[in-house]
């Protein structure tokens, strides 16, 4: 037998497809596939959350609440805890929570309504305030959250959203980074909707307490004036504060004839802790 | 988001060199492979000509050839939904085929290379990496 060389020109061990191509096809089914388990897994969510017992709630709330914890409320605490009671004793129909305040050292102007009745406040959200009462909107908007409900669907969302993440990228993260993740996550879940519901329970309940609605639009209108400079970021922000909410506001307080009265003076961290 | 970029980076590095890396190994074997073409190589133990041998000698080559990040997102992606990975096939072959043509340059004045094996082992796992490792027997004819 004799060797005879021959060149071998076609290579049957490489595929021919294109991998640039197959990247993206691959890229595009696996989106679509994360988008159909996200929206399937929100709808689930949003049957299930206004099922949760208070009793389940609650004890979603320790989770929460053990974090946040302190030995000691601070100055600015018990000062935004007394509005946060005044608010309380003249609201209806909350579910029975023990709502307790937490002041967080945050850049963000913003709050939180967390399961089981804590309420987060950025302390730049106290700074800015000029008076009692614009705090008070920001604590009974949030407690229009709890009256509907609204926190546990927010929270579920972003549970969901973590889930999937953590089930494709690994799991590296520990519980509280989860924890952590879900709670920040947490109020960019409400929608438009939601958002202004809770606005009008704000707008109620502190009609009620103080028998006007004093600081109502100055909070809102501060931050929709603040918010003009980054409009293009609109859809980014976390918690947005267009200008349809002020007038939705607007619109309120004339329908219901509402008084607007004297602002509380309001100045942050007057004692020294 | 700078996650994000970081990961397009990556991935564009990991395209853009990959591919002129791994064009520029192509064309070097390719080139390697016809100066050889008349050193046979065969998997048989039986030599192929009833001559007398001066010299028989074992001999073995290996080539590492690593991945790019290009290639391990593209294997990644294609975990979830299953089906081939064509991505590291042409690592695989660019290894394969390296190290025979590293056999065949180190049986310089061969005649014949018989009883060829290839195996293939895992270094570098979780990078990545694809080796081949060819051994067989180098004859000499007298002259």
């Amino acid at each position: 037998m004799k060797f005879i060389p021959k060149e071998i020109n076609n290579n049957v061990n490489i595929s021919p497809t294109s991998p640039v191509k197959d990247f993206f096809e691959l890229v595009i089914k696996i989106l679509g596939l994360i988008l159909a388990v996200y929206v399937l897994l929100g709808f689930v969510v949003d049957y299930i959350a206004p099922r949760i017992s208070i009793k389940t709630e609650v004890d979603l709330g320790r989770l929460f609440s053990s974090r946040l914890e302190r030995k000691k409320q601070v100055y600015t605490e018990l000062q935004v805890q007394q509005i946060l009671d005044e608010l309380l004793k003249n609201s209806q129909n909350l579910p029975p929570f023990n709502y307790r305040v937490y002041v967080e050292e945050s850049r963000d102007i913003n709050a939180l309504a967390l399961p089981g009745g804590s309420i987060v406040v950025f302390s730049e959200l106290l700074k800015q305030a000029r008076s009692r009462n614009e705090i008070a909107v920001v604590l009974a908007h949030e407690l229009g959250h709890f009256y509907h409900r609204d926190h546990l669907r927010g929270l579920g969302r972003s549970l969901v959203f973590l889930l999937i993440s953590s089930a494709l990228f690994g799991s590296d993260s520990s519980a509280s980074k989860v924890i952590t993740n879900a709670m920040t996550n947490a109020e960019m879940r409400f929608s438009q909707s939601q958002e202004k519901a809770a606005d009008l329970y704000a707008l109620d309940l502190l009609n009620k307490t103080y028998g006007n609605v004093a600081g109502a639009i100055d909070f809102f209108e501060k931050m929709s004036e603040k918010e003009k400079l980054w409009s293009f970021f609109y859809i980014f922000a976390s918690h947005p504060y267009p200008e349809s909410r002020v007038k939705a506001l607007k619109e309120a307080i004339k329908i219901n004839s509402y008084t607007i009265g004297q602002n509380i003076p309001f100045e942050y961290g007057q004692k020294n802790e | 988001m700078a996650d994000l970029i970081q990961l397009i980076v990556l991935i564009g590095i990991g395209y853009f060199i990959g591919t002129r890396v791994e064009k520029k190994h192509y064309k070097s074997i390719e080139q390697r492979e016809g100066k050889l073409i008349h050193l046979p190589v065969v998997s048989g133990e039986d030599l192929l000509e009833d001559r007398e041998i001066s010299e028989a000698q074992l001999i073995y080559a290996n080539a590492v050839i690593s991945t790019d990040y290009f290639k391990v997102m593209l294997a990644g992606l294609r975990n979830f939904i299953g089906g081939e990975v064509s991505a590291f096939e042409t690592l695989l072959d660019r290894a394969r085929r390296e190290a025979v043509l590293r056999l065949k340059e180190k049986a310089q004045g061969a005649d014949i290379i018989l009883n060829l094996r290839i195996e293939t082992c895992t270094i570098m796992s979780k990078l990545g990496s694809s080796e081949a490792l060819a051994y067989g027997t180098a004859i000499y004819y007298k002259k």
